[in-house]
């Protein structure tokens, strides 16, 4: 089995990880930058099967399917507030929806 | 006798009690009974206690009622010291004061505060009390400190105007001063001697420090400028003319039996300190012939009658200095004693006067009244003959063992005591000649209610004979000379002759009659400067004239160096140096808030922003370091 030089994979995690972060920062609806935060958590996650991978220990898998239910839980509750958020302010503009100062 | 000793100040302070409490449900007569009364029975105590006191031999009874204070190894205790002295004092405190309250049913008749002016009054005679009674500095001062305060709330006891609120701010302001030094007295006799009771202060005092050694120096002298300030001498003077802003019978009162004696009292309880301390004697007996001289000058330019009186009332306690000053100390507490009967009587006349015709205090506007109201001049000439001290009247011998000894001691004190008694009677009979004779300007009404008159004849007999009720003080009192010399009887000749000629000179310059006034107008202007002085008609165009007027010029001199700096520092600091640091920092708290909530703009970017940047920064930090 040809194996993958580990800094090859950790190149994938940062850029993946990059483009969520971006992601989270110029996008202005709220759905894409939940979006992107599920990107920066699945390049977390695959930072942790790389490593796993390199040292031939599991744990790293064992991580990663923690890091699937918590993205799976935080997705769910995401979108429900999501929807909720829509219907309210018919919007899901942040700059828009900024009210929290008051 | 301890039952009494006790009742003495505690009944005054109960009418004061009931009066203040209960003021609002009590009428006029019930509270007038509660105020008179209670001095009036604490008055037949003090009596019964100096007989029996005085019938026995005359030693000193101490009561020792009730620890007062003790914190660290200092105690006070609440006692009472009672010696001739204090009997004395006692005496002449109820027995004054119990007629000045009498008098005060029928002056105050009708006045909207009524119980209060009583409920004053009784607290003024039982501070007093405590005062002369006590057995040690911390209790004397506590009176000390009660008869100042009375004397602010009487003195603005018609609060509706704001002249006499001024006065009486004036007056508590200026004797705090004094104050101060006692307390600081007070401080330094602890600090050197660990005690503050009387008698073992004294004993330790002379024990421990010889004459003339810097300790009691100090000591006397901070007791002497708490003395000064009750008692309106030079340099603290100046509060008390204002202080004729209260109603009659309490210039009566605090220029009689309490307040202004207090400081005479103080120096006498002491003296065996300032026996100790020459130097400190002497300043006593040069303040006092100062200050005698000083106000008797100023006394002759008054107008108001009540002012005369208050300027003469510092000369003669002016007298009663210098006879501390020269070690002459009963005959001080003698004058004190006759000073009380004959000043109250003025002043309670002269009260009379002035409720005849209409509260009028000008004397150039009264003239004539000896016509229209006979019995109320006569007894005012009777206090006055005791004033300027005429032959046989009471003043009269007490004046004359203050000059004797002065006269012994330095011929300059007694010659000052001598021009004093001149100008004593000088201004008295111009107050009597311009206020009872001449042109008639006013229509009075003499106030012929017994509640009023019987206290001013029993006054007037006093004045007269009070001189026999002379107590024996030589128990408290060391005389101050082994042998005192008779003096020569050309100096008894010149001390009897003086008031006469002083009488004499007011009668020429102010008794209004055509036949002198043209030899005025012939012989006058030949005497150049003298002759414009002695120009009754004019002399109030002259400087002097209103610089003595004005006191010389005392207060002016005081508002210059002390109250305008003051002012204008306040002005300055209007804006309270201290309270800059407690603004500072709400400037500095409002500055960070700003700060903060500017980062808290709701902006869920801008949030996610700093929050990448932070991360960056701390792992940045965490493996850069």
């Amino acid at each position: 089995m040809s194996t993958l030089p580990m800094e090859h994979g950790l190149f994938l995690v940062a850029i993946l990880f990059s483009i969520g972060l971006i992601g989270v920062l110029v996008r202005r609806n709220l759905l894409f930058m939940l979006m992107s935060v599920e990107i920066m958590l699945n390049a977390v996650g695959l930072a942790f099967i790389v490593v796993g991978s390199r040292w031939g220990q599991a744990d790293g898998q064992v991580m990663f399917l923690l890091i699937l239910t918590l993205a799976a839980a935080e997705v769910g509750v995401g979108l429900g507030l999501l929807l909720q958020i829509n219907r309210r302010h018919r919007s899901l503009d942040v700059d828009v929806l900024n009210q929290m100062q008051e | 006798m301890l039952a009494m000793i006790i009742l003495i100040p505690l009944l005054p302070l109960l009418g004061f009690m009931i009066l203040v409490l209960a003021r609002k449900y009590l009428t006029d007569r019930i509270s007038a009974f509660v105020g008179v009364g209670s001095i009036g029975l604490s008055a037949i105590l003090v009596a019964v206690v100096a007989y029996t006191y005085f019938s026995q031999d005359p030693e000193p009874l101490r009561f020792q009622l009730w620890t007062w204070m003790s914190v660290r190894g200092f105690s006070a205790e609440f006692g009472f010291y009672i010696d001739a002295l204090a009997v004395t004092m006692m005496l002449i405190i109820t027995g004054i004061g119990f007629l000045i309250h009498l008098y005060s049913v029928g002056y105050m008749a009708g006045d909207p505060g009524f119980p209060r002016f009583f409920a004053y009054m009784n607290l003024f005679i039982a501070a007093m009390l405590i005062l002369v009674m006590a057995d040690n500095l911390v209790l004397l001062f506590l009176g000390w400190e009660g008869v100042g305060l009375c004397s602010y709330l009487l003195i603005g006891f018609w609060y509706d105007n704001p002249e006499n609120g001024y006065a009486a701010r004036k007056a508590f302001v200026v004797t705090r001063i004094g104050d101060t030094a006692m307390m600081l007295g007070l401080f330094f006799l602890y600090r050197e001697l660990g005690h503050l009771d009387i008698q073992a202060m004294l004993e330790s005092a002379v024990e421990l420090w010889p004459v003339g050694t810097d300790p009691a120096f100090w000591a006397a002298l901070l007791l002497f400028g708490g003395a000064v300030g009750k008692s309106a001498q030079l340099p603290l003077q100046t509060w008390l003319p204002d202080a004729m802003a209260g109603p009659t019978p309490i210039s009566a009162l605090i220029h009689a039996a309490t307040m202004v004696t207090a400081g005479v009292y103080l120096i006498a309880r002491t003296h065996e300190l300032f026996i100790l301390a020459p130097d400190v004697q002497q300043m006593v007996a040069i303040l006092g012939a100062l200050t005698l001289l000083m106000s008797a000058f100023t006394a002759l330019t008054q107008s108001d009658i009540k002012r005369v009186l208050a300027y003469s009332t510092m000369s003669q306690i002016g007298y009663m200095f210098l006879a501390l000053g020269v070690g002459a100390w009963s005959a001080a507490i003698f004058h004190l004693m006759t000073h009380a009967f004959f000043k109250a009587l003025l002043f309670l006349t002269a009260g009379a006067v002035i409720l005849a015709v209409h509260h009028e205090q000008n004397i150039f506007k009264m003239g004539g009244l000896w016509r229209r109201m006979p019995l109320t001049f006569t007894i005012f000439l009777i206090g006055s003959c005791a004033l300027v001290a005429l032959p046989f009247t009471s003043g009269y011998y007490s004046k004359h063992e203050i000059l004797a000894a002065a006269y012994q001691v330095h011929w300059c004190f007694w010659l000052a005591g001598v021009i004093g008694a001149l100008l004593t009677a000088v201004y008295t009979s111009r107050l009597i000649i311009i206020a009872f004779f001449g042109r008639q300007n006013t229509e009075p009404h003499e106030c012929k209610e017994p509640v009023i008159m019987v206290p001013l004849i029993i006054l007037a007999v006093l004045a007269l004979f009070g001189a026999l009720l002379q107590t024996p003080l030589e128990s408290v009192f060391v005389p101050a000379f082994a042998e005192p010399e008779q003096p020569s009887s050309v100096v008894a000749f010149i001390e009897t002759v003086v008031p006469f000629i002083g009488i004499a000179i007011a009668y020429l310059c102010f008794y209004e009659n055509p036949y002198y006034a043209k030899i005025k107008e012939r012989f006058l202007p030949r005497l150049g400067y003298v002759g414009k002085l002695l120009d009754t008609e004019r002399v109030a165009e002259l400087k002097i004239y209103s610089f003595l007027a004005s006191g010389w010029g005392m207060d002016r001199l005081y508002d210059i160096l002390f109250v305008n700096p003051f002012k204008m520092l306040a002005a300055k600091n209007k804006n309270d140096v201290v309270d800059d640091v407690y603004t500072g920092v709400t400037i500095l708290s409002r500055g960070l808030y700003s700060i903060f909530s500017w980062t808290q703009n709701g902006q869920l970017r801008r949030y996610a922003w700093v929050l990448g940047l932070g991360a960056v920064v701390v792992i940045g930090v965490g493996i850069l370091a």
